[in-house]
């Protein structure tokens, strides 16, 4: 059965988002955030830390299952807003939408840890939260490292590139192998086991 | 001209970050290319930021005096949140921002740029079959694969049926299948099984995310019927 796209109505409304809350006030929260830019100002900073610390804490209380999680996120929330302050535009949107999407992110890199065990912090990427740019880090040496993985992959005598390719690349199970390769599951864990030695060795030279 | 888009629900999920790595990086994806979704995402990123900050109101005025006290009831707390101000802003360091890093990927001598939420992922070597290509994305979501698929000028995937859903988003060039024309920056999430048979007269680059209920029950057939499991 094929369940159609619903196209987005363009003409929805969205009466709240045009009248901001009454209970927040943006302007100081935008001038907060320009001083520790522009300033690193500590007082700005803690009374950001004060309005946004406890509600941060208790939304990411909701979405974690302890407590030392939900202190995870609002440390890096708040780490990042101190480090990248300058990064927000108060003509673009408010400041409350800008720490909403630093905690989002912060919030979806460390659940794809705890779910995945992943720690490649793809928020940012997914979410940019400034327009165009990104922060500096390792990302393209991790590309050029798969890619060089796969040439040392391909340098190695077949029988083991069958292995390691089919355990890797095909996501076989080593039970599979065995069954796929008519092989005892034995030769195929010391294939694997000699392989990943070698590559090891191999990845270790090419990177002195 | 891009005719099809996230469901609004789909969108909401997005902002709230609640969808797996490979669906948030498809309606990435798409939202780059489509000013519609990117506004519809900056109003629901507005609304919820609202929302979530709202409750229990704080008056900014209480906040201004030295004491801790509106912090919470619990004193162990206004410690740690005290200790946390002091080592974050012990380093006045602020981040150095570059220009995103432009990705390009090389299908059958042919280049094209990855858009920027993929310009970090782990790409599996191509496997090729006749006209198809296809890379591995190693997202690491067990039963969730997401992949590039490319297909040279005149190839298409032989017909096909699915459980779960498919997702396929053209990051370039245009395919048809029985239901009509796609083009490039078209967001298509196919939920339940049907069968399709999209062809692609001047070759495209997509990005698939697909959930195979049949994956771990096929094991080794797998292999033995390469094209049912090599596109997802
Ligand atoms: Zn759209």
């Amino acid at each position: 059965m094929v369940v159609e796209q619903t196209k987005l109505p363009t003409g929805v409304s969205h009466a709240k988002s045009n009248g901001m809350n009454e209970n927040i006030d943006h302007t100081q929260l935008s001038e907060w955030l320009n001083q520790v830019a522009d300033k690193r100002c500590k007082i700005a900073f803690t009374h950001l830390f004060k309005f946004f610390a406890p509600k941060i804490q208790r939304i990411a209380r909701s979405k974690f299952p302890n407590e030392a999680q939900s202190h995870e996120v609002v440390q890096e929330t708040m780490s990042n807003v101190w480090r990248k302050a300058h990064l927000f535009d108060a003509n673009k949107g408010a400041a409350t939408t800008w720490v909403y999407t630093v905690m989002r992110n912060v919030t979806f890199d460390l659940l794809r840890k705890v779910k995945s065990n992943r720690e490649d912090n793809l928020s940012d990427d997914i979410w940019p939260i400034a327009e165009g740019a990104v922060t500096e880090d390792q990302a393209y040496e991790d590309h050029l490292e798969s890619n060089q993985l796969l040439r040392v992959i391909d340098a190695l005598p077949e029988a083991q590139q069958q292995v390691v390719k089919g355990f890797y690349l095909m996501e076989m199970s080593q039970e599979q192998l065995a069954n796929h390769l008519n092989l005892p599951l034995g030769t195929i864990k010391s294939r694997l086991r000699l392989a990943l030695a070698k590559l090891k060795v191999q990845l270790g030279e090419e990177n002195d | 001209m891009i005719k099809h888009h996230p469901k609004f629900e789909l969108l909401q999920s997005y902002v709230n970050g609640e969808l797996p790595a490979s669906l948030a990086i498809g309606i990435s994806i798409h939202a780059d290319m489509c000013p519609e979704c990117q506004h519809s995402i900056a109003q629901l990123t507005e609304q919820v930021a609202e929302h979530s900050f709202e409750e229990a109101p704080v008056r900014l005025d209480d906040l201004k005096s030295d004491s801790f006290t509106s912090f919470s009831d619990d004193i162990a707390e206004d410690d740690l949140f005290e200790s946390m101000i002091s080592n974050i802003t012990f380093n006045d360091d602020a981040d150095v921002v570059t220009e995103a890093l432009k990705r390009e990927v090389v299908f059958r001598d042919k280049t094209y740029e990855l858009p920027t939420a993929l310009s970090r992922i782990e790409l599996g070597k191509a496997a090729n079959i006749g006209k198809l290509s296809r890379s591995r994305l190693q997202l690491n979501e067990d039963e969730i694969h997401s992949s590039l698929l490319h297909i040279n000028p005149g190839g298409g995937v032989p017909a096909h049926t699915h459980k779960g859903f498919e997702l396929t988003v053209l990051l370039d060039g245009s395919f048809t299948d029985s239901r009509g024309e796609y083009n490039k920056g078209d967001f298509i999430l196919l939920d339940g099984t049907f069968t399709h048979n999209p062809v692609s007269q001047n070759g495209c680059l997509c990005y698939t995310v697909a959930n195979d209920a049949l994956h771990f029950t096929q094991g080794i057939n797998k292999l033995l019927n390469p094209i049912g499991s090599f596109i997802y």
